[in-house]
């Protein structure tokens, strides 16, 4: 049983002292949290604040807030991809985020040296556009009234209703959300990790009581339930077949910006976008001999399959995909549907755990016989 | 017969050691071999990239066979694990898009000395893509 | 050139009119194959086909209600590595083709075998809008353009004042096509030869089109220059920039969908950018705080100093964001002004040379720093 502190203070006011807190006392350099940004619209954007001023003034720290203008695990392979954090660095990010960010360490993109991770059991994001359109704000209410009965906001986007790892395995430190009747008044978090428990211990300005407790809570579990039937619903809704491929994929206009935005696409030139695909004038015009026909820019279907067969393996289901998407492609959908076969296949699952090597990186001497015939 | 005979066009990737020697074996032996695998020599079937074997289907390939050596007997050691990891996952990727390619894709272990197995390879193989029939997206325009 | 023009037959309407043509043209082997929208299978966007099929012209479209994907990165697509044997012929808008001839001039194209294909352009409809109801869309987008109205289409689109007559080799003039024709005006010796094989007598005279065609012209350039004084006085200053992209999310989708930002890795991407550690919390503790990934402004103004002075407005960037930013606006106002600087028109013709490339001995002074009255001001006094 993990040890957890209760706070009497509404969790995301609880939360934000927490993270000032241990930006006061120099405990931490820095907390990488999402934060206000300047602008009409109210702009989020994750922030890395250094100074406990800057985290508080005009509630510009906004840790839980139900929007992800970027998967904050790519954010941490990009602050610690060409060299570890010198000193402690506290992250406030949400269970795929983390999950991809594990991923990510698992392929050299990251590292975990330093970094106090603050996670939380998870309502769900609202879909980007809502934030483009001023939508944010009024939706708020609704959302956290959601969270607290264990639900999930109708308006959230549809992979994070099906999401069924909602529940942070690697955080060093675990806040309470879902299904927590009393989060306005009553914040509680979980230290998961000795480390987590280091840096709270003793905090000046924090106030709470001990306590042993089940993250995994009854409303957690009903939860659960309910996603992993809606999950099947989604990914039952996907058409198969590859005419059906070729009508889904048929608006995608070839930005890559599904790529550009994929926490585990970490490569800094695509293979897509490399000199392998700028074909000399013979073979467009011998594909058009044959065919009578060709899309261009070509390879739309050749990219997507091509990226499946690339991430996958580790695709954490976070929805960036989809909501970059200018086409409005449900990628996120197949592709943690494929995903999660694929995962399955090898018994595996993203982010769960560091010292567990890729799939494809690794193999048994005896296994997968039905392969090869 | 009116009918015009198919001969599916497959792509064979073959590895140098084992698969391809068996091959080669084959044809100087003069083993009955329809003319449908097209090979590709590669050193082994671990350098067998999921890409070629998507861009070979995507060109409107019938059928794509991957030959290596038994697993244990690889000539790098654990190449052909990984071929049958990366296959597997193709595989699992064809299944749950219910793309045909599943079943028109295919991993084979030949040693270097069975060139009549790889003649059967090649033989069932064609048989099986030729019941498939052509490849559906042989003149897909909108790929 | 084009003081005259060829007359096509239009009583079913523009579309069918041109889409006519160029099926005569293939059957003819006037061209080897069209470069055009088709619609794609589910019906509901269009994308660039390279078709020698005349069957797949049925859906085929030269003015589409979106643009998906700009042409000109299609026709770059095709022709980076070169030409070869088939004569293509690209059926794009005018800002598309604008656009392949600085891709040209950038070696990122080759029109050699390649004749471009123009039509008088009410504009597009702005994708996320027509995505909502394909058909629909479409049905606005119909009635719009009958009328010239630009208010559905893209913001860019809404001010756009380089409508007609690019420097393509054949442009349909449109406007003002009452009577159930329009011109097919050659633009050089290529489309020339076009019209001379099809039996299409260059005769008619093109007054009327180009008295209404340079009328819209004047009409649109007001309008542009209201608008962009408008976004001028909004944005102006670091307050203002940062606030029209404060919602930016880094997705890089503008700089994606971009026909001229045609680098394999853009400097924003690269090795240039990834930080040790040490510099993000630097930079964050100088100001208590940086917005993470940082560079945001860098990214948009940078890409800006890369591509504004072959900006052709087509609106592309803007169609991709994902969090609404104005950003083609932005971009249009910059490019107007930066080009305008050399008194260059990007995509006017191929033998204006890129400003970054050309220069003459005496110019920009007015830039330059004098070393010696700065440095040496007293002996420049005393001299």
């Amino acid at each position: 049983m993990p040890e957890g502190l209760k706070i009497n203070k509404g969790a995301q006011e609880a939360v934000r002292e927490l993270l000032c807190s241990l930006l006061e006392s120099g405990r931490v350099n820095g907390v990488l949290a999402l934060g206000r940004t300047r602008g009409a619209n109210g702009g989020v954007a994750y922030s890395l604040f250094t100074d406990s001023d800057a985290f508080v003034a005009d509630g510009a720290a906004l840790p839980f807030l139900p929007f992800m203008p970027a998967n904050a695990g790519g954010l941490l392979s990009r602050l610690t991809l060409k060299g570890s954090l010198a000193g402690p660095v506290a992250a406030v990010v949400k269970p795929c985020e983390l999950r991809a960010f594990i991923e990510l360490v698992k392929r050299s993109q990251g590292s975990l040296d330093n970094l106090l991770l603050i996670s939380s059991t998870c309502g769900g994001v609202y879909p980007l556009d809502v934030g483009a359109n001023g939508g944010l704000e009024e939706r708020l209410p609704r959302y956290w009234e959601a969270v607290k009965q264990g639900e999930v906001d109708s308006d959230v986007r549809p992979v994070c209703r099906a999401c069924v790892h909602f529940v942070p395995e690697n955080a060093d430190i675990t806040v309470a959300l879902v299904g927590e009747e009393d989060l306005d008044t009553q914040c509680t978090l979980f230290l998961d990790t000795e480390k987590g428990a280091a840096f709270v211990k003793g905090l000046e300005g924090l106030q709470g009581t001990s306590l042993s407790g089940e993250l995994e809570t009854e409303p957690i579990q009903r939860s659960h339930s309910q996603r992993a039937a809606y999950r099947e619903e989604l990914f039952a809704g996907v058409e198969v077949g590859m005419q059906e491929l070729i009508r889904t994929f048929g608006r995608c206009i070839g930005c890559h910006a599904c790529k550009t935005v994929c926490p585990i696409c970490y490569c800094s030139l695509c293979y897509f976008d490399s000199q392998d695909c700028e074909y000399l004038p013979e073979i467009y015009e011998s594909e058009l001999e044959r065919k009578g026909g060709l899309r261009l820019p070509p390879n739309t279907v050749f990219f997507q399959l091509g990226r499946l067969a690339h991430v996958s393996v580790s695709c954490v289901g976070c929805g960036m995909c989809t909501d970059v998407c200018p086409a409005d492609i449900p990628v996120s959908t197949i592709f943690s549907k494929v995903g999660t076969s694929v995962q399955a296949l090898f018994d595996y699952q993203p982010g769960k755990d560091v010292t567990e090597e890729i799939p494809l990186m690794t193999f048994e001497e005896e296994e997968l016989a039905q392969v090869a015939t | 017969m009116e009918e015009q005979e198919f001969t599916p066009k497959i792509v064979g990737f073959l590895c140098n050691w084992c698969a391809y020697t068996a091959a080669d074996t084959a044809g100087v032996s003069r083993l009955q071999m329809p003319p449908s695998v097209m090979v590709v020599r590669v050193m082994c079937s671990g350098r067998v990239d999921p890409l070629f074997v998507l861009s070979a289907f995507l060109r409107g390939g019938d059928g794509v066979l991957v030959a290596g050596c038994w697993p244990g007997q690889c000539h790098y050691q654990k190449g052909n694990f990984h071929a049958r990891r990366r296959a597997a996952m193709l595989k699992s990727i064809f299944e749950t898009l219910g793309l045909e390619m599943g079943d028109r894709f295919r991993l084979s272990w030949v040693s270097a000395s069975e060139a009549p197995r790889f003649a059967e390879v090649a033989k069932g193989f064609t048989e099986e893509v030729k019941q498939l029939g052509p490849s559906p997206i042989w003149d897909e325009v909108f790929l | 050139m084009n003081d005259k023009g060829a007359i096509l037959p239009a009583e079913n309407g523009v579309e069918a009119a041109v889409v006519g043509w160029l099926k005569e043209a293939l059957n003819k082997k006037v061209f080897d194959a069209l470069l055009m929208p088709v619609q794609v299978p589910a019906g509901d966007s269009f994308a660039y086909l390279l078709l020698q099929n005349p069957a797949l012209l049925e859906n085929g479209s030269p003015l589409p209600p979106v643009m998906p994907v700009q042409g000109a990165r299609a026709i770059s697509r095709l022709t980076m590595r070169g030409n070869g044997s088939k004569r293509i012929a690209a059926v794009v808008r005018p800002c598309e083709a604008r656009a392949a001839i600085e891709l040209t001039k950038l070696e990122q194209a080759h029109l050699d075998n390649l004749w471009l294909i123009t039509v008088d352009c009410p504009g597009v409809l702005p994708l996320s809008d027509y995505l909502d109801d394909p058909a629909a869309g479409a049905a606005r987008f119909v009635e719009a353009s009958q009328h010239w109205d630009r208010a559905p289409m893209r913001p860019v689109c809404q001010i756009c004042h380089r409508f007609s007559m690019p420097a393509s080799d054949l442009h349909v003039g449109t406007l003002g096509s009452a009577d159930g024709a329009v011109f097919v005006i050659p633009g050089s010796p290529k489309g020339e030869r076009v019209l001379e094989s099809m039996d299409m007598p260059v005769d008619a005279a093109l007054d009327d089109w180009a008295a209404q065609v340079k009328e819209m012209e004047e009409a649109q350039t007001e309008r542009r220059q209201q608008a962009h004084a408008d976004l001028r006085a909004g944005i102006a200053g670091p307050d203002g920039l940062l606030d029209v992209f404060s919602d930016c999310i880094n997705c890089h989708n503008c700089q994606r969908v971009c026909p001229v930002c045609y680098c394999r890795q853009c400097y924003f991407e690269s090795a240039a950018l990834k930080l040790p550690p040490e510099n993000y919390l630097t930079r964050s503790k100088r100001k208590g705080a940086l917005r993470f990934p940082p560079d945001t402004l860098l990214f948009h103004i940078g890409r800006a100093s890369h591509m504004i002075l072959s900006c052709v407005s087509c609106g592309a960037c803007e169609d991709a964001c994902p969090m609404s930013i104005p950003v083609a606006q932005v971009f249009s106002l910059l490019a107007d002004r930066a080009q305008e600087t050399f008194g260059y028109v990007a995509g006017k013709s191929l033998d204006d040379p890129l400003p970054l490339v050309a220069y003459e001995m005496d110019e920009f002074h007015q830039v330059e720093q004098p070393y010696v009255e700065i440095y040496h001001k007293r002996e420049v006094q005393d001299a």
